[in-house]
C-alpha cells in the first residue's frame, strides 16, 4: 500500500494519505514526485503544503477522487461550497489542478 | 516515329501506352484535323504546353464557330485522349503528356506531314480516348474511336484513358462552351482509321486532315469542322514568356483539364487564357510539367496570352512553335524515366527554364523562384505524381488523394473534459460574486478570469469592480466596461493606489471616459508611473486633449490601444510620439476613423522601438503608407495588422516580406487585391512567421500549400478563413509541414475533404482548436475517427456556440 499512495500535509499538520493515482491530477504534485532528483518529496512520497488549509486540502483530495471517477465515465456533479470557494480557488490555481 | 513513340510510354504507368496513343494521336490529329477538331491537349496530360504554340496558330484562322478544343489535360494524363490535341497541338501537347509532345514536335518542324502520319497511326488510341472526352462533338467521333480502339493498338488501355478523358471533359463541359473537346482531334489522329469509320476517306482524310491541319496552322486556311483544334488552350495557359515558356506554363495548368481550343485564336486566346486560369486554380493536382512557372503564370499569363495571340498570326510562329515543341519533347524523351514522373517533369521543366528567364529548379533562394518557387514546383509534382498514379477517372483526381483512415477505437475522447477544479470555482465564484468580499491575496490569472466571465455573463458591476481595484493591484483588465458610468469610475478610482498598476484595460469604456474624465483617472501628473500597458478602445468621447492628460500621466507608457476612438485625429499620434516616442512597443489605432494614415506618418517613423502596429480598418491606408512606413521601421517589427485595408496591393507585401524578417504575426483580412504573388513574397522573406490571418483572400490551393512548405513550419496560428479555394494540396503541406500549429481555422473551405481535415489534425499533434464554420462537407468519418485527443473543433452545427469567442487572457504587459 506504501507503494502507490502519497501523504499531503496540510498547513496545520493533517496528513492526507491518498493514492498516487489520484494526486498525480494536479500537475504541480506530479511534478514534484516525478521530477528527475533527490528531492524529499520523491524519496518520502510526501509533500506539505504550508499555506493550504486543511479543510481545503480536503476538498481538493475530494477533488482528486471525483477526477479520476469522472474520467471513467461517471460523471456527476461536484459540488463546492461558497465560503470555500475562493481559497479553493487559489489553491486549485497553485496547484495547477 | 513509332520508336519514338514507344519511348514516351513507357513513361506513364499505366498511361504509357495510351500516351504514345495521344502522341500518335497528337500527330494523327495534326494530319487529319479533318473535322476541325482541335485536339488541344489531352486530357490527361499537360497537354497545355504542346497545343500552345500550335493551337494559337490553328485556331487564329479559322473563321468557323469558335469551338475551343477542350485540351483533356487529364486525357492527356491518362494517356487517353490527349491526342486531340489536334494539329498543331500534337506536337504542342506532347510535352504535357510527357513524352509524346516531344515526338510530335520534332518531326514537326519540317516534318508535318510526317508527323501527321505518324498521328494517324498512333492517334487512333487516342483518338478514342479523345473522342470519349469530347463534349459536344458527335458521337460518331466516340463510335468510331470505340472501333477505332480495335484498331489501335493499344486499344484497351485506351479505352480505359477515353473514360477518364470524357470524366474529364465532362468535368470540363460546365467550364466553357467554347470549349471543344479534343476527342475531335482524335478523330483526326484516326485520321485513317477512324475517319475510315466515320465513313470519311481513309488515308486521304488522313491526309487531308493533315492537310487541314496544316492549313490550320497556317492560320485557318481551313476549317476543319465547327471544333478547331486549336492549341491555343494551351498556349493561352501556359504563355510563359517566349513561346516556349507558354508550354511549361500551360502544361501544368492543364493538367487534368482538358483544354478548350478556341477556333478563333485570337480572341479566345484571352478567354481560353482566363478559362485556364480558373482551371488551373481548380485543378488540385497536375502534372507539372511548367510548375516552376506557375507563380508567374497567374501574373503573367495575360502577357502571355498577348504574346500567344501576336504569334499566332504567321505559320512562322507555328513552325517556331514545334521546334520549341521539339526542343522541350527532346530533352524529355531523353531522360525519360518511366517511373518517375516528377523527374521527367523537372527535366522538362529545367528545359523550360533554361529558355524562360528564371530557374526555379534551383532550391537556393535566389531573387524570383525562391523557396516559394520551389515549394510549388514540389506541389505540382505530388500532383502529378498522384495523377499518374491513378489511373481512375477525372473525379478521381478531385477526390482527395489523401490516404487517411479514421480510427476506430475512439477512447481517447472523454480525458480532456475533465473540468478542472480551478474552471469549477472560477464558475461558483462568478455566479456568487456579489457575494465575495475581498480579492485580496488572489493573483492576477484568476482575477483576470474572473473579470472575463463576469463581463461575458453581464454580471460585472460597480461592487467586482471596487474588488478589482481595491488596494494596490498590479494589473486591472475589464474587456466590457460599458456598464460602468463616469461617477463610479471616478469613485472607484480615488480608493485605487495607482502605484503599481501596470495593466490598464478599460475596454468599450465610451460611456464613462469623456474628456473630464480623464482628470478623475489620473488625478495628478505621473500619477500612473508603473503603467505600461493602457487599452481604452471603443473611448468615443474621447478627444486628443483627453488623450494628452491620460499620456502625460504615463510616462513609461508601452503599449496603447486606442481602438475604436472615433475622435482622435493624428494629432494624438504626435502627442504620442513626443511623449513617449522612444518607449512605445505597441500601437493600435484599429477603426480610427479620424486617423488619416498618411498625416500620422512622420510621427510613425518617430516611434523607433514599434514592435506591433495595429491599423485595420482605416481605409487610408495605401501601398504608399506601408512601403514607406515598414523602411523605417520594418526590422524592429512583430506584428503588423493590416486587415480591411482594401486598398493594399502586392507591392506591400513585397516591401514587408523583404523588410520585415522577424515579423512574427501577421494580418490580412479582406485585402482582396493581393495575388498568390503574395504569399510568395512572405514565403520567401517571412520565414519567422507565427501567426497568419488570412480571411476572404483569393489565393490559390497551390500558393498556400506552397507558403506552408517554405515558411510553414513555425506557424502556431493560421487562419484560412473563406479563402475558399484551399484544398487537398494545402492540407498535405500542413500536415507535413505545420508541427507546431495550435489553432487553425478552415471555416468555408469547402473544398476539404473529410480526409483532408483527418490528416491534418492527425498530424497537427498540437493542435488544440480546429474552427470549421460553414464547412458543411464533413462527416462523421472525421468527427469520429481522427485520433487527435487535445483539439477543440468549433463550429459544427450541435456544438457549443461561441466557443471560439474565448480570447485568451495575456500573461504579459507587453505581447513581446
Amino acid at each position: 500500500m506504501r507503494k502507490d499512495t502519497v501523504k499531503l500535509i496540510s498547513a496545520e499538520g493533517f496528513e492526507f494519505v491518498i493514492d498516487k493515482r489520484a494526486a498525480m491530477v494536479s500537475q504541480t504534485i506530479r511534478n514534484m514526485l516525478t521530477s528527475p532528483g533527490i528531492f524529499a518529496e520523491t524519496q518520502l512520497g510526501e509533500v506539505r503544503f504550508p499555506e493550504i488549509s486543511t479543510t481545503i486540502l480536503e476538498k481538493i483530495c475530494q477533488y482528486f477522487y471525483w477526477s479520476l471517477q469522472y474520467a471513467s465515465g461517471k460523471e456527476t456533479e461536484f459540488h463546492i461550497e461558497p465560503e470555500l470557494t475562493l481559497e479553493l480557488m487559489m489553491a486549485a490555481n497553485y496547484l495547477h489542478t | 516515329m513509332r520508336a519514338l513513340r514507344s519511348r514516351v510510354i513507357p513513361s506513364s504507368s499505366a498511361e504509357t501506352p495510351i500516351k504514345k496513343s495521344e502522341q500518335s494521336t497528337e500527330i494523327d490529329t495534326a494530319a487529319p484535323a479533318s473535322d476541325g477538331v482541335e485536339v488541344v491537349g489531352t486530357p490527361s496530360q499537360s497537354s497545355v504546353p504542346a497545343p500552345d504554340s500550335g493551337a494559337p496558330r490553328s485556331a487564329s484562322v479559322m473563321p468557323q464557330p469558335r469551338r475551343s478544343l477542350r485540351l483533356a489535360s487529364a486525357a492527356s494524363r491518362r494517356g487517353g485522349g490527349a491526342s486531340a490535341e489536334g494539329l498543331p497541338l500534337p506536337l504542342k501537347s506532347c510535352p504535357w503528356k510527357g513524352v509524346g509532345s516531344g515526338e510530335g514536335a520534332s518531326p514537326c518542324e519540317g516534318e508535318k506531314v510526317e508527323a501527321f502520319t505518324l498521328g494517324r497511326r498512333g492517334g487512333m488510341s487516342d483518338r478514342q480516348n479523345i473522342g470519349k472526352r469530347k463534349l459536344e462533338d458527335d458521337a460518331s467521333l466516340i463510335d468510331s474511336k470505340g472501333s477505332k480502339s480495335l484498331r489501335s493498338r493499344k486499344s484497351v488501355t485506351k479505352r480505359a484513358a477515353h473514360s477518364d478523358a470524357e470524366n474529364l471533359v465532362n468535368a470540363f463541359d460546365i467550364e466553357e462552351n467554347q470549349w471543344i473537346m479534343l476527342s475531335k482531334i482524335t478523330d483526326l489522329d484516326g485520321g485513317d482509321t477512324e475517319n475510315r469509320e466515320k465513313g470519311s476517306c481513309n488515308d486521304e482524310v488522313g491526309s487531308f486532315r493533315s492537310r487541314k491541319i496544316l492549313r490550320r496552322e497556317d492560320k485557318g486556311k481551313d476549317k476543319i469542322g465547327d471544333n478547331e483544334v486549336i492549341g491555343l488552350g494551351a498556349e493561352s495557359s501556359g504563355s510563359k514568356p517566349g513561346g516556349i515558356g507558354d508550354q511549361p506554363k500551360y502544361g501544368a495548368e492543364e493538367i487534368g483539364k482538358a483544354k478548350i481550343v478556341c477556333d478563333n485564336m485570337l480572341s479566345d486566346c484571352s478567354s481560353v487564357i482566363d478559362l485556364d486560369m480558373e482551371i488551373n486554380n481548380l485543378r488540385q493536382k497536375s502534372e507539372s510539367i511548367g510548375q516552376e512557372f506557375l507563380n508567374v503564370a497567374v501574373a503573367q499569363r495575360k502577357s502571355h496570352r498577348v504574346k500567344a495571340v501576336g504569334e499566332s498570326s504567321s505559320s512562322d510562329i507555328i513552325r517556331r512553335n514545334f521546334r520549341n515543341i521539339a526542343r522541350r519533347s527532346a530533352s524529355r524523351f531523353a531522360h525519360f524515366n518511366p517511373d518517375d514522373e516528377g523527374g521527367n517533369n523537372s527535366q522538362v521543366k529545367a528545359e523550360r527554364n533554361a529558355s524562360a528567364a528564371p530557374r526555379p529548379a534551383d532550391p537556393e533562394p535566389e531573387d524570383w523562384p525562391g523557396p516559394f518557387s520551389t515549394a510549388m514546383k514540389i506541389i505540382r509534382d505530388r500532383g502529378t505524381n498522384v495523377s499518374t498514379l491513378q489511373s481512375n477517372s477525372f473525379f478521381n483526381k478531385w477526390k482527395s488523394p489523401i490516404i487517411w483512415a479514421p480510427r476506430r477505437d475512439r477512447h481517447t475522447q472523454a480525458k480532456r473534459l475533465i473540468p478542472s477544479l480551478l474552471e469549477l470555482c472560477l464558475n461558483v465564484l462568478a455566479a456568487n460574486a456579489n457575494a465575495i468580499t475581498s480579492l485580496d491575496g488572489v493573483p492576477d490569472m484568476p482575477r483576470h478570469k474572473l473579470s472575463q466571465l463576469l463581463c461575458d455573463s453581464r454580471k460585472m458591476n460597480k461592487h467586482f469592480f471596487d474588488l478589482l481595484v481595491g488596494g494596490s493591484p498590479t494589473e486591472i483588465r475589464v474587456k466590457d466596461s460599458s456598464w460602468l458610468t463616469e461617477e463610479e469610475l471616478s469613485e472607484s478610482f480615488k480608493r485605487c493606489d495607482t502605484r503599481n498598476i501596470m495593466v490598464l484595460q478599460l475596454d468599450q469604456c465610451g460611456r464613462c471616459l469623456p474628456d473630464y474624465a480623464i482628470s478623475s483617472i489620473s488625478c495628478s501628473a505621473s500619477c500612473f508611473p508603473a503603467l505600461s500597458t493602457i487599452s481604452i478602445t471603443g473611448a468615443c468621447r474621447l478627444t486628443d486633449d483627453g488623450l494628452a492628460t491620460l499620456i502625460s500621466s504615463a510616462p513609461s507608457l508601452r503599449s496603447i490601444n486606442i481602438s475604436q476612438c472615433s475622435l482622435l485625429t493624428a494629432s494624438s499620434i504626435v502627442t504620442l510620439a513626443n511623449k513617449v516616442g522612444s518607449l512605445l512597443r505597441e500601437l493600435y489605432i484599429d477603426d480610427c476613423q479620424s486617423i488619416d494614415a498618411m498625416l500620422i506618418l512622420p510621427a510613425l517613423k518617430r516611434l523607433e522601438n514599434l514592435q506591433v502596429l495595429s491599423v485595420a480598418g482605416i481605409s487610408s491606408v495605401s501601398d504608399d503608407f506601408v512601403v514607406e512606413f515598414v523602411a523605417q521601421l520594418g526590422h524592429n517589427l512583430r506584428e503588423l495588422v493590416l486587415s480591411d485595408c482594401t486598398n493594399l496591393t502586392d507591392a506591400s507585401i513585397k516591401t514587408i516580406a523583404e523588410v520585415c524578417p522577424g515579423l512574427l504575426a501577421l494580418n490580412l483580412v479582406n485585402l482582396t487585391k493581393l495575388t498568390d504573388s503574395a504569399v510568395g513574397y512572405l514565403a520567401n522573406g517571412c520565414q519567422a512567421l507565427e501567426k497568419l490571418i488570412l480571411c476572404r483572400n483569393t489565393f490559390s490551393d497551390e500558393g498556400i500549400a506552397a507558403f506552408l512548405e517554405a515558411s510553414g513550419e513555425l506557424l502556431q496560428e493560421l487562419s484560412l478563413n473563406n479563402v475558399k479555394k484551399v484544398s487537398t494540396d494545402t492540407a498535405i503541406s500542413l500536415a507535413k509541414k505545420s508541427r507546431k500549429l495550435q489553432s487553425l481555422d478552415l471555416s468555408w473551405c469547402r473544398n476539404m475533404t473529410d480526409e483532408a481535415f483527418g490528416l491534418i489534425v492527425d498530424s497537427c499533434s498540437c493542435l488544440k482548436e480546429l474552427k470549421v464554420f460553414g464547412c458543411t462537407q464533413i462527416t462523421d468519418t472525421f468527427l469520429n475517427g481522427h485520433s487527435n485527443a487535445e483539439v477543440k473543433i468549433v463550429g459544427l452545427k450541435m456544438a457549443p456556440l461561441l466557443e471560439h469567442c474565448r480570447v485568451l487572457i495575456p500573461d504579459n504587459p507587453l505581447k513581446y
